[in-house]
């Protein structure tokens, strides 16, 4: 079980490595391939450790593997070390099972691109990186992955260089990132300085319950799962990050790295145990967030940027479960989450694909017609979205609702936010579907979209999504909560989950959630396809994103600009640049008049030098 | 007696050893200042062998009184009479002032500090055999104490050859560009 | 010890100094002041060769012997110079030279 942990995590390094390394001596399609390959390699190592795992006793399947010590300073010593249990195998084979979907779809999407090799270098990169973040076997190593899947995705967001939308995007999202970093490393110094070690068991075991440490250490690291989950307020990079291509944002800002946050979470749900009101903060900003970024996605126009709304809407939701204290819940959505986002970001990729890359629904509408195989795939990732039955998003939504029926008063406020956000979900989502997928193509889909040898794309992608559409129709049956559980079960050892609806409470609210999610579909479909209700004017509250761009923009921007522009005409130019000049002038000044003394006579040099003899010679006398 | 004897001989070289100094600086024809200098370096080796120093003494006169003086009367025949009509003038006006008066100070300190602050440590020197200041015993310091300064010593002097040959040979390009 | 104590050697080779030294700062022709540099040298030589008679160690006398080394070195180069001068038809005065006045 060690060495598949450690083959599953080293073999896409060995492929990042070898495709830089080869540079371009290897075709760009042996590039595609060895990523490919060496990711699915992952893949199966990772089920090996599963069964592997699963052949043992509960208590004795994690297991702790260190290599060295890889950093060592005065009396801590931080090993090398993997960890594999219950929680990260989960996300092991979530990572590499998605991530080779995604990157053999990619061999297809990325053909013909000039630099197929940096993306597939990349785009390996990106799955050690989470790979190193899940099967960190302590929170040192876990942040080393942390900053390296920020480093991959702003590399890859940044994939189009020439353009420079993708590199200011690229930007703001490793300075977002590098403040949910900044945050996460605080936290550590304070583990480090409160409890000495790092690795979770010691951590756990020695992290004061309550108290301003136990809040800040919480605070802190929930401010780097914020950053990297994109939940208010560091939520703006993730729109901005589709500029990257789309099995990037399938991947990265869909199923895994976006997810890390509720990974964090979960993982380290000791301390937010031990700081209650952080945990309940992130629940109350996951459902804060769920409901914006519905409503938010209600009215774009950019295909992706809806699904990435959907993406924060998503994640919001596992926050709530995470931050209520539902953890099998928050990772059972996590893992179907994967499959069906996935599945939409690909099939929309196909779409894109087809029509020459253009992103506009209102231009790629009606473009179903053309490709019935992306249609049907994208419904079944819409119906697994809004949480139909019995696609995967019904199962592992509906039980996160459930488990903030069971936590009082708050969890009542949330889950109404919750069912609000399952209606939100079933209109933009359909809303999507039924503009972009049904009806009569555009002029535009109808002039630009051309097949790829008769079929809607190439075969890496097709076969692909037809297996993420596969997953996202049987995933849910994994785990029905009031029948069966054995997700639960497994990850018990790990993460107990401390919120537990009752069997009434899930009945009760998968049918709320259920009702208003046929409701959202419903009212998508008077309004986009029987259109007896003309579409409300879209609010400019919502096109404009609820303004978090401009309150950055006059909270940071705006005002380190016009203080550095103070600064400029307070302090640099009569200060800094008038002592610039000041110091030339008496520079110039005084050798203008000392240069008088260099009088060219060598008499008068060897004057000067007998008469600093005598004077030495005086001082020294005096001296003595 | 011998004591008495030792003080006539210690007056004398000193006194044509500073009358020599003043002739050298004073004399406006260099060739005259440059006899003086022999007559310097003499008295100064006399001086020397009062002090056990033979083997500088012998020295001071072979090396310095003979090969060094002879290079220099060499260039002042060789640069002709060059007898300088205002030795003194020139230069700012406090020129001489200062330098006097720097002279005079330096000369002033030492004299205070001989005088006031030495006290007798000047005036019991350490007894000495019979092998003191011989060429073996300097011999001995200068291949076993002081053989790096020994060594360098010798590169200064191989170099200074050198740069007299490339300041010769350089000043004759130039006499030949002038005569052409 | 017979004769003079060590002070009257000092106070001979401070007055041949200051002489040596007055000729430096006195005098343009670049021979006298070449000439005089060798007045201070052996002042210093002198006191060194004292110094070493009062220490009863003959060290001063091999420093006494490298500085003459290296004054034989000096008047190498310096006459070199000079005779670079002559030939150039430079005057034989040091305060014509003064290409460097700043």
């Amino acid at each position: 079980m060690k060495i598949a942990a450690w083959i599953c995590l080293l073999l896409p390094l060995a492929s990042a490595l070898a495709i830089t390394i080869a540079g371009t001596r290897i075709p760009r399609r042996a590039a595609a391939y060895v990523s490919t390959l060496t990711t699915m390699g992952a893949f199966v190592a990772a089920v090996v450790a599963f069964f592997d795992m699963w052949s043992k006793a509960p208590h004795a399947r994690a297991a702790a593997t260190t290599s060295w010590t890889w950093l060592s300073a005065g009396q801590y010593h931080f090993g090398l070390t993997l960890l594999v249990d219950q929680l990260s195998i989960v996300m092991m084979l979530i990572v590499a099972g998605v991530g080779s979907l995604i990157i053999a779809y990619a061999v297809g999407y990325m053909d013909g691109e000039d630099e197929e090799r940096r993306f597939f270098a990349y785009m390996s990169l990106f799955v050690f990186s989470m790979l190193l973040l899940v099967e960190g076997g302590n929170l040192l190593l876990l942040l080393a992955g942390w900053g390296m899947v920020g480093l991959s995705s702003y590399l890859l967001i940044g994939y189009y260089q020439e353009r420079a939308s993708a590199i200011a995007a690229a930007k703001k999202a490793f300075v977002m990132n590098a403040f949910g970093d900044a945050t996460m490393a605080l936290a550590l110094f304070l583990l480090i300085k409160v409890t000495g070690r790092l690795d979770y068991a010691g951590v756990f075991a020695h992290s004061p319950h309550g108290g301003t440490t136990a809040n800040l250490i919480a605070l802190g690291l929930l401010g780097g799962a914020l950053a990297k989950s994109a939940q208010l307020p560091l939520h703006t990079w993730l729109p901005d990050a589709m500029e990257g291509p789309t099995p990037v944002s399938a991947l990265i800002h869909a199923a895994t790295m976006v997810t890390a946050g509720v990974y964090l979470i979960v993982r380290t749900h000791v301390l937010f145990e031990n700081a209650y009101i952080v945990q309940d903060l992130a629940a109350g900003l996951g459902a804060a967030t769920l409901v914006m970024a519905g409503l938010i996605a209600l009215v774009q126009t950019d295909i992706k940027r809806v699904i990435a709304y959907s993406t924060m809407s998503q994640i919001g939701y596992m926050f709530v479960g995470a931050g209520l204290g539902a953890y099998p819940n928050a990772m059972f959505h996590l893992m179907t989450h994967a499959f069906f986002k996935a599945l939409l970001f690909l099939a929309a990729g196909i779409a894109i694909h087809a029509v020459t890359g253009e992103q506009d629904i209102r231009k790629l509408a009606g473009v179903g017609k053309l490709m019935p195989f992306t249609k049907i795939v994208f419904l079944i990732g819409s119906l697994a979205l809004v949480g139909i039955f019995p696609f995967a998003g019904f199962f592992s939504k509906d039980s996160i609702i459930a488990a903030a029926l069971a936590h009082g008063t708050y969890g009542a406020i949330i889950w109404v936010a919750c069912i609000v956000g399952a209606f939100l979900t079933g209109v933009y989502a359909f809303r999507l579907y039924f503009i972009v997928f049904t009806g009569e193509p555009s002029a535009f889909a109808r002039e630009h979209f051309h097949a790829h040898h008769d079929k809607e794309g190439p075969l890496s992608m097709l076969w692909t999504v037809g297996t993420l559409a596969v997953l996202a129709l049987v995933g849910g049956f994994l785990q029905f909560a009031p029948v069966w559980h054995p997700l639960t079960d497994w990850l018990a050892p790990v993460a107990a989950p401390i919120t537990d609806p009752s069997n009434t409470q899930e009945w009760i609210t998968s049918g709320f959630a259920l009702a208003v999610g046929l409701a959202g579909i419903g009212v998508a479909y008077v309004l986009y396809v029987a259109r007896t209700v003309p579409v409300p004017k879209a609010l400019p509250l919502f096109e404009k994103k609820f303004y978090w761009d401009e309150l950055y923009d006059v909270l940071w921007y705006r005002t380190a600009d016009a203080f550095s522009r103070m600064l400029g005409t307070v302090i640099e130019v009569p200060l800094v640049a008038g002592a610039i000049s000041a110091m030339a002038g008496l520079a110039g000044a005084s050798s203008r008049e000392l240069s008088v003394a260099q009088s060219g006579l060598v008499r008068t040099y060897a004057l000067f030098l007998a008469g600093g003899l005598a004077i030495l010679t005086l001082v020294f006398l005096a001296a003595r | 007696m011998a004591n008495f004897l030792v003080w006539v001989v210690w007056f004398g070289a000193a006194f044509a050893c500073l009358v020599s100094a003043l002739a050298v600086v004073s004399f406006s024809n260099p060739f005259y200042s440059a006899l003086s200098l022999i007559g310097n370096l003499a008295s100064l080796a006399v001086l020397y062998l009062l002090l056990g120093g033979e083997f500088v003494a012998a020295g001071q006169v072979l090396v310095y009184g003979g090969a060094v003086m002879v290079m220099f009367l060499f260039v002042i025949a060789y640069l002709g009479d060059r007898t300088d009509e205002s030795p003194w003038s020139g230069g700012p006006s406090w020129q001489v002032f200062g330098a006097v008066l720097a002279g005079g100070a330096i000369l002033a300190e030492v004299i205070v500090v001989v005088g006031l602050k030495a006290g007798n440590l000047l005036s019991q020197p350490k007894h000495i055999g019979r092998s003191f200041g011989t060429p073996a015993a300097l011999g001995r310091l200068f291949l076993t104490n002081h053989l790096l300064a020994f060594e360098v010593t010798s590169i200064v002097l191989l170099i200074a050859a050198v740069g007299g040959v490339v300041l010769g040979a350089h000043a004759r390009e130039l006499g030949s560009d002038a005569r052409a | 010890m017979h004769g003079p104590d060590i002070q009257w050697y000092v106070i001979l080779s401070a007055i041949l100094f200051t002489t040596g030294a007055l000729g430096v700062m006195l005098r343009r022709n670049p021979l006298i002041i070449l000439l005089s540099v060798e007045i201070m040298l052996n002042s210093a030589n002198l006191l060194l060769i004292a110094f070493s008679r009062l220490h009863g160690r003959e060290d001063g006398q091999v420093f006494a012997i490298s500085v003459m080394a290296v004054a034989a070195s000096e008047v190498v180069v310096g006459l070199g110079l000079i005779v670079a001068m002559g030939r150039r038809n430079v005057e034989l005065d040091v305060d014509k030279l003064r290409t460097l006045r700043g």
